[in-house]
């Protein structure tokens, strides 16, 4: 019963990730955690292990669709990846709740704004029919996703979706699918680590995968079907769960010392 | 005759028609035929006719470039599709194993099939960044494939060093 309850609980991550690009961590974390009493330590890299399936699952069918521009996730990649090296690097020296509230606001803020404002202008339909601007925002923007990924655990699409659409005006699908594809290579770096430390229980990744593998070829073709307001809103709600995820997490570390 | 190999290379693409000629609907009447080429043949330089080596020889190397891009990228899609796919199948069996009543073997093969799927999972997303640095690179995009090179290079430090990328 508890292998069918995994399956369809990595169905339903591996769907909205694959729909909005962020991969389906955001999702399974506290599903693991809170639903199945998983702890965070198991939890964390079994997800990382399915946002790794999700990226591959989703990503064959934007590459075919000419959804993914490969050109820009090479070069975001290569940011985000140097990000999340300095991250580690100065993680020992950054108080983690502070970026966590600070990362949490910036998130809330850019949630309120894909809900409230209206995108009038009519965007295009595949990689080829766009050009991508300011380079320089997102290679920065790139950078400090992968630096807050390794402070924070959280994945760099929350990010770098938002970033590529309103940054580098980028369609939104085509940030979603391009985001889908990156996520996939970061994610298994972050698995080899934690599978290098003993950290990851296969028996648990086995249904999630299987049902993510499921949830991501359902939600790759439904992405191409729906409108574009529809998967903002959507993301947006994702958006505004992962803000008072990190407000939560940032004041489990603040409030402590305002209170005094 | 290396311009007639070059002729010949161009000539299924446009047929026996000028580049300015977009189609067979866009030529001359049948009957005017004669009468144009006469004026052409009398009135333009001498150099005219290198012309239609050039213009349809650059025309086909852009569509060779944009098809070689294009077959990369299915050949991308395959690689991830086959990836997802062999893992999906892999942890499937590795969970229909578990079914069988429990002894040392069928524990063996169930840690050998789950081993297998994990590393096929983690080895495609750098398989498809390799093959993406390569398609690039062979279009010409040097600076793309010199990135997708950066970011492998990188992925392998952080991974040896220990960090989570």
């Amino acid at each position: 019963m508890t292998v069918f309850l995994l399956m369809a609980a990595g169905v339903l991550a591996g769907g909205l990730g694959a729909l909005l690009g962020i991969g389906g961590g955001i999702v399974l974390v506290p599903v693991l955690v809170l639903g199945f009493r998983i702890p965070l330590e198991q939890a964390v890299p079994a997800s990382l292990m399915c946002v790794v399936a999700n990226s591959c699952a989703a990503a064959a069918s934007y590459v075919e669709n000419k959804l993914s521009d490969l050109r820009l996730g090479l070069t975001l990649e290569l940011a985000t990846v140097m990000g999340a090296i300095v991250g580690g690097l100065v993680a020992a020296f950054v108080a983690e709740a502070m970026v966590a509230v600070v990362f949490g606001l910036f998130t809330l803020f850019v949630a309120l704004q894909m809900l409230l404002l209206r995108n009038p202008v009519q965007e295009p339909a595949t990689a080829a029919n766009y050009v991508p601007g300011n380079y320089p925002l997102g290679i920065s923007g790139s950078f400090v996703a992968g630096g807050l990924s390794a402070l924070l655990g959280v994945g760099g699409g929350p990010l770098k979706v938002p970033l590529m659409t309103y940054g580098m005006r980028v369609p939104f699908k085509v940030a979603s699918a391009t985001s889908n594809l990156m996520v996939g290579v970061t994610g298994a770096a972050s698995v080899a680590a934690y599978a290098w430390r003993g950290q990851l229980n296969l028996g648990l990744v086995a249904p999630l995968v299987v049902g993510v593998l499921a949830g991501a070829s359902v939600g790759s073709r439904l992405m191409l079907k729906t409108p574009t307001a529809v998967l903002k809103k959507l993301f947006a709600a994702v958006l505004l769960i992962v803000a008072g995820q990190m407000l939560w997490k940032g004041g489990e570390g603040l409030w402590p010392s305002v209170w005094k | 005759m290396a311009e007639r190999m070059e002729m010949s290379e161009a000539e299924p693409e446009i047929g026996s028609f000028h580049p300015s000629v977009m189609g067979p609907d866009a030529g001359p009447p049948p009957r005017n035929v004669q009468a144009t080429s006469v004026v052409l043949q009398a009135g333009l330089p001498a150099e005219l006719p290198r012309e239609p080596i050039t213009q349809p020889e650059a025309l086909p190397r852009e569509r060779r470039g944009a098809r070689r891009l294009a077959a990369g990228e299915r050949w991308i899609a395959r690689v991830l599709r086959t990836g997802a796919v062999t893992s999906g199948t892999l942890f499937v069996a590795s969970l229909a194993l578990e079914l069988l009543p429990r002894d040392e073997s069928v524990h063996v093969a169930i840690d050998l099939l789950r081993k297998g799927a994990a590393s096929m999972l983690l080895v495609t997303p750098v398989a498809r960044l390799a093959m993406a640095g390569t398609v690039l690179g062979l279009r010409g995009e040097w600076r793309y494939a010199a990135i997708a090179a950066g970011v492998i290079g990188l992925l392998a430090l952080a991974v040896g060093a220990g960090f989570q990328a």
